[in-house]
C-alpha cells in the first residue's frame, strides 16, 4: 500500500465509528453486530500498523487543520481499546441492553481511538469532550439516582478541567501560532501547567484523579470495565506522547508517574471493597505507564486487558466485600480466571504482565527505581486479597445478601451467562499470547526478582494486613474537594515546570 | 486590563463551583467560567487587530480567525454538556427538591 491509501484508510477508520454510532440507533436489530464489527475493525487496523510498521504523520486541511500521528505506540492503545470493547460487547450480548447503549459504546470507542492518533491540542480537546459525554451517558444508563449523581459528578469534574485545558491551549497558540503538541516546549510554564492539569485529571493521575474510584466502582460492570480498561488511557496517552516528543517535559511526567503509583497502591491496599480496590489499583497502574513513557504502550495494553477482565469478574462475584467473599467462597472456574488476571497485574511470570513490568523497570531512571519497586510490592499485596479468596467447587447457598451496587444489576447476578466466559476468554488469551512480545524478559535474574517481590507482598498480606481493619478517610473524594484540588495541582505543576525550565536554562 | 477582567471572570466561576451550595448555581458558575474562557479566546484573537478577516482593498489590521473558529466548537460542546447536566438536575430534583449538592452527595455515596 502506498502512503496515500494508508492515510485514506486511517481517516475512514477514525470517522466510521461516529457514523456507525448513529446508524446503530436507526437499526436497533443490528446494534450488537455493528458494534462488534467496529471493534474488530479497530483490532485489524492496529495489527496492520504492527505488521507494516507504518508511521503516519497526516496534516489535514492546511496549516491550522487537524494533525494526526500514528505509530506503534498508538497501535498498542488502539489494540487495547479494540479488545476491551469486544469483550464488553460479548459480556452484554445476552443482556437486554438497548441500542442506545451500543450507540454510546461505539461512539466512546471511536472517540477514545481519536485521542490515540491526534497530535494537536484542539482535536484532542474535541475527542476528550466526546468521551466525557459518551461515558456520562453510559454511566447513567440505568437512570437510578445514584448513577445519575455519579455521572453528573464525572461530567462536572471533567468539564471544569477541560476549561482550564482550553486556556492552556490558547496560550500555546499565542506563543507558537499553532496548536500542535510540539509547541508545548516554546510556551510559557502556565500554558504547560494548565494543559497538564486537564490531562492529569482526565487520566486519573495523582490527587487530581481521585474522582476515579467512586465513578469506576459505582458504574455498571461492563461500563466500569470500559472506563478502567481504556477510557482513562485517553488522558494518559497525550501525556506519554508529549513526554516522548519533548524531552524537557519528560521528568515532570515521570515524577507524576511515581507519585501516582505510590498514592494509588497505598489506598488500594487498605480498601475492603472489591471494585474500589480495582479502581485504586487502576490509579497506581497508570502511574507505572507514565513512569517509563517509552514503553508505556505495552504496559497500558496488559493493564487494560487484565483490569477489564477483573472488573467483569468482580461484577459477577456474589458480594463486593472481601470478608464476605472469603467466608462464602467462590466458584473454582471463576477463581482461576481471577488469579490469571491478578497475577498478570502483579507481574507474575508466564502472563504478559511480567514482560511489561520487567520492561518498564528496565526503562526507569535510577531515582525512580526504589519507589517503583515499593509500588510493585504494594500491587502484590493488593492482589493477594483476590488471590487468597479460596476457590471452592460448590459455593454454599446462603441467602442473598443486599448488594452494595445499585438496582438493575441484581438480575444478572443470579446466573453467569456464556457471554461472560467469551469476554473473559478474549481478554485472558490476549494476556497469555502477548507474553511473547518481550521474551527477553525471561532471564533467571528477572524471574527471581519478580518472584521475590510477589512473595514479599503476599507474606506482608498474610501476616499483617489480612487482619487489619484500617479504614482510610474518604473526605478527599467529596465533590467540592475534587474541584478545589485542581487549583492546588495547577500550582504544583506550574512550579515543577518553572523549576525545570530554569534549571535547563542554566546548563 | 481587559485580560485581568477576563481572568477575574474565570476565577469567579471557579470559586462559584466550589462555594455555591445549590446544584443549579454550581452549573451556572461553570457557565460563567466557560464564558470567561470564550472571552479569553476572543481577546487573544484580537491581539493584532480588530477587523473581520475579509479581503478588501483597504489596508487594515485583521483579527486572527483561528482562535475564533476553535472556540465555536468549544461553545457548542459546552452548551450540550450544560443541557445534559440540567436534565440530570431535573431528574435528581424529584427526590431532592432542595438540590443541595452536599445532601445529594451524602444520599448517593456508599
Amino acid at each position: 500500500m502506498t502512503n496515500m491509501t494508508i492515510s485514506l484508510v486511517s481517516i475512514a477508520w477514525i470517522s466510521l465509528p461516529f457514523f456507525i454510532g448513529f446508524v446503530v440507533y436507526l437499526l436497533p436489530q443490528f446494534a450488537r453486530w455493528l458494534a462488534l464489527a467496529i471493534a474488530v475493525l479497530s483490532a485489524a487496523y492496529a495489527v496492520q500498523i504492527f505488521v507494516l510498521g507504518s508511521f503516519l504523520d497526516i496534516q489535514l486541511l492546511d496549516n491550522f487543520g487537524v494533525t494526526l500521528l500514528i505509530d506503534r505506540l498508538s497501535a498498542w492503545f488502539i489494540l487495547t481499546n479494540a479488545l476491551v470493547t469486544t469483550a464488553v460487547i460479548f459480556y452484554c450480548w445476552q443482556t437486554a441492553k438497548t441500542s442506545f447503549f451500543y450507540m454510546q459504546l461505539v461512539i466512546l470507542h471511536g472517540s477514545v481511538n481519536a485521542t490515540f492518533i491526534c497530535a494537536d491540542f484542539i482535536s484532542l480537546y474535541v475527542a476528550l469532550e466526546v468521551i466525557s459525554i459518551a461515558a456520562f451517558l453510559l454511566i447513567t444508563y440505568s437512570r437510578s439516582d445514584r448513577r445519575i449523581w455519579v455521572g453528573l459528578r464525572y461530567l462536572f469534574v471533567s468539564n471544569t478541567v477541560m476549561l482550564f485545558y482550553l486556556i492552556g491551549a490558547v496560550l500555546v497558540y499565542k506563543a507558537n501560532n499553532s496548536f500542535a503538541y510540539q509547541g508545548l516546549l516554546g510556551s510559557p510554564p502556565e500554558a504547560i501547567a494548565l494543559i497538564f492539569l486537564g490531562l492529569l485529571a482526565k487520566g486519573g493521575i495523582f490527587v487530581s484523579g481521585l474522582w476515579l474510584p467512586l465513578t469506576h466502582s459505582e458504574s455498571e460492570t461492563p461500563v466500569s470495565a470500559m472506563l478502567s480498561g481504556v477510557v482513562v488511557k485517553a488522558g494518559v496517552f497525550p501525556l506519554i506522547r508529549c513526554a516522548l516528543l519533548l524531552e524537557g517535559i519528560e521528568p515532570t511526567v515521570r515524577m507524576f508517574g511515581v507519585a501516582t503509583a505510590l498514592l494509588g497502591v497505598s489506598y488500594a491496599m487498605f480498601e475492603r471493597d472489591t471494585k474500589r480496590t480495582l479502581a485504586f489499583s487502576t490509579i497506581s497502574q497508570l502511574g507505572f505507564v507514565l513512569a517509563a513513557p517509552a514503553v508505556g504502550g505495552f504496559y497500558a495494553f496488559t493493564h487494560g486487558l487484565a483490569k477489564s477482565s477483573l472488573f467483569l469478574i468482580a461484577g459477577t462475584l456474589p458480594s463486593r466485600n472481601f470478608r464476605e467473599l472469603r467466608d462464602r467462597g467462590i466458584e473454582l472456574k471463576m477463581w482461576l480466571a481471577l488469579i490469571i488476571a491478578s497475577l498478570s497485574i502483579c507481574g507474575f511470570p508466564l502472563v504478559a504482565g511480567f514482560g511489561a513490568k520487567v520492561w518498564t523497570i528496565k526503562n526507569l531512571l535510577p531515582w525512580q527505581a526504589i519507589a517503583m519497586n515499593i509500588a510493585t510490592v504494594g500491587t502484590a499485596i493488593t492482589f493477594a486479597k483476590f488471590i487468597f479468596l479460596s476457590g471452592q467447587k460448590s459455593p454454599q447457598t446462603s441467602p442473598p445478601t443486599p448488594l452494595l451496587e445499585g438496582e438493575g444489576s441484581n438480575k444478572s447476578k443470579t446466573k453467569v451467562q456464556s457471554g461472560f466466559w467469551w469476554a473473559i476468554a478474549i481478554l485472558l488469551v490476549g494476556l497469555i499470547v502477548a507474553n511473547g512480545v518481550y521474551d527477553q524478559a525471561y532471564t533467571l535474574e528477572n524471574l527471581v526478582k519478580s518472584l521475590v517481590k510477589i512473595a514479599v507482598g503476599w507474606l506482608v498480606y498474610l501476616l499483617i494486613l489480612r487482619k487489619s481493619v484500617i479504614k482510610l478517610p474518604r473526605a478527599i473524594e467529596q465533590f467540592e474537594h475534587l474541584i478545589g484540588i485542581m487549583s492546588l495541582v495547577l500550582i504544583l505543576v506550574f512550579w515543577m515546570v518553572q523549576i525545570q525550565l530554569n534549571a535547563s536554562s542554566y546548563f | 486590563m481587559l485580560e485581568a477582567c477576563v481572568l477575574a471572570t474565570i476565577l469567579c466561576g471557579f470559586f462559584g463551583i466550589i462555594f455555591k451550595k445549590n446544584l443549579v448555581m454550581k452549573i451556572i458558575s461553570m457557565d460563567i467560567m466557560s464564558t470567561g474562557v470564550i472571552a479569553y479566546y476572543v481577546l487573544i484573537a484580537s491581539r493584532d487587530g480588530l477587523y473581520t478577516p475579509i479581503v478588501t482593498t483597504k489596508e487594515v489590521a485583521y483579527a486572527d480567525p483561528v482562535p475564533q473558529a476553535v472556540i465555536l466548537t468549544a461553545i457548542v460542546i459546552g452548551f450540550s454538556i450544560q443541557a445534559l447536566m440540567l436534565v440530570c438536575v431535573m431528574k435528581l430534583a424529584k427526590n431532592n427538591p432542595t438540590l443541595e449538592a452536599s445532601v445529594i452527595e451524602e444520599n448517593n455515596t456508599p
